[in-house]
């Protein structure tokens, strides 16, 4: 079987996540090939996860202070930030060929299992736990998410540390902390890990992104033919990232779902105490 | 309350996949829509459920919106994935069950009673309901996309 494998560097918000959609679409009706598509944003660029409200999950006017895109991606979860060194690693397949189906959940895993052989390469040993986290050693390395299109098509993501600057993270997410203090930072640092952390080389993307297309080729038993998008596909992304990833009405939809995070603080003798929930 | 959630008669292919008798599916996205006083209640059927999972947002058009069957008319996210929710018939949207749009597990709790997600003015349900699985259809539909649904690998 062959996919296509598409590559593509510092991408906008709106243009990433519109690709993925369209393709989904795209390949779910037959229109375009079964696609693995390995990419990073331009820095950077905060992506709420599909029902997340955005003025809770980011500091929204540091992102704008510092041009940091924000958007709202079709996959669940919550928000993460997507620059130069973290990779993408959007799959499309069609949903309604019986040979592409396993289990939804099985499914998922061999997607993480395809990322998790591509780990391999750099010597980290991971493990697919929780809803949808690919972690090593407990913490965190990569996020993953499904969308079934309305054509059936599926859509697999995932976002790979290759490196965080948890710094910028802290500034642009709306965490519990008051504070970004060397403390807070350790803290977060605790809870993730990076492939140039772990491994303490710098590794580039281009090195991830060889590995990762190798270990899904091996993963699915599959030959990738590396290709641009065509200009049907082309023109496709760029419609949908007009009506869709390029307007307010997306990027800042109200859910009605009461917030998952609520906090509260009081001043006592021994300091501030605040309670997040 | 609009959700009249007795139903006597169900078939009970498996014991985790009920559908009563008193409603005709959309057999292609497992949709359920039930005419009543007034307008058609629509809601997901116990295949699609499981498909998905856990129900964590439910997201569905406002009164007065215009939908079209086999056409989106709201979106959500669970366990398993997100995606689109499909309308089995077209009209315009009544009522929104806000209670399930705060709360989306009434939808995993009780999907055919308390879980209805929209009522429809429907524009045409004579022709439509034509197109849906009701009645004498339903047990080899049932069986049919239970085993299918299974070979496929959405539900176990």
């Amino acid at each position: 079987m062959h996919w296509q494998l598409v590559i593509e560097d510092r991408v906008s918000d709106s243009y990433g996540l519109a690709a993925d959609e369209t393709m989904a679409r795209r390949v779910g009706h037959s229109e375009s090939n079964p696609t693995l598509r390995l990419y990073t944003y331009r820095n950077y660029s905060a992506l709420v996860g599909r029902f997340q409200n955005t003025e809770n999950e980011l500091h929204l006017d540091f992102c704008r202070e510092n041009d940091v895109a924000i958007n709202r991606r079709p996959t669940g979860g919550g928000a993460i930030i997507m620059g130069e060194e973290q990779l993408g690693i959007a799959l499309t397949i069609p949903g309604r060929s019986e040979d592409t189906y396993g289990r939804a959940r099985e499914l998922m895993e061999r997607f993480a299992a395809a990322v998790t052989n591509g780990l391999c390469a750099f010597g980290i040993s991971s493990s697919f736990r929780h809803k949808n986290d690919l972690e090593v050693n407990g913490r965190k390395i990569a996020g993953l998410g499904i969308h079934r299109d309305v054509s059936g098509g599926l859509l697999f993501h995932a976002s790979l540390l290759v490196d965080m600057n948890i710094s910028l993270m802290l500034k642009v997410l709306n965490t519990p902390f008051e504070k970004i203090s060397d403390k807070e930072i350790r803290t977060v640092a605790d809870r993730i890990e990076t492939i140039r952390h772990f491994t303490g080389r710098q590794f580039s993307v281009a090195e991830v992104r060889e590995e990762m297309s190798k270990a899904f080729a091996r993963t699915y038993d599959v030959t990738l033919h590396r290709d641009a998008f065509t200009a049907e596909e082309v023109a496709d992304i760029a419609r949908l990232e007009t009506e869709k990833y390029q307007t307010a009405n997306w990027i800042h939809q109200l859910v009605s779902v009461p917030d998952t995070v609520g906090s509260a603080k009081v001043k006592t003798p021994g300091g501030d105490r605040k309670s997040v929930v | 309350m609009i959700v009249d959630s007795t139903m006597e008669n169900t078939i009970d292919i498996q014991k985790d996949y009920k559908f009563p008798t008193d409603r005709r599916y959309d057999a292609e996205h497992h949709m359920w829509a039930k005419h009543i006083n007034g307008g058609v209640l629509v809601g997901i059927d116990s295949l699609g459920l499981e498909s998905m999972g856990d129900l964590a947002y439910v997201v569905v058009l406002p009164a007065g919106s215009k939908v079209k069957r086999g056409q989106s008319f709201g979106s959500m996210e669970a366990a398993k994935m997100t995606g689109d929710l499909y309308s089995p018939v077209s009209g315009t949207i009544l009522t929104v069950n806000n209670e399930v749009v705060s709360k989306p597990s009434n939808v995993n709790n009780d999907n055919y009673g308390q879980g209805w997600l929209t009522l429809i003015a429907p524009d045409d349900w004579q022709s439509e309901s034509s197109s849906l699985i009701a009645d004498a259809q339903l047990p080899a539909w049932i069986e049919a996309e239970t085993e299918r649904y299974r070979r496929q690998g959405w539900v176990r």
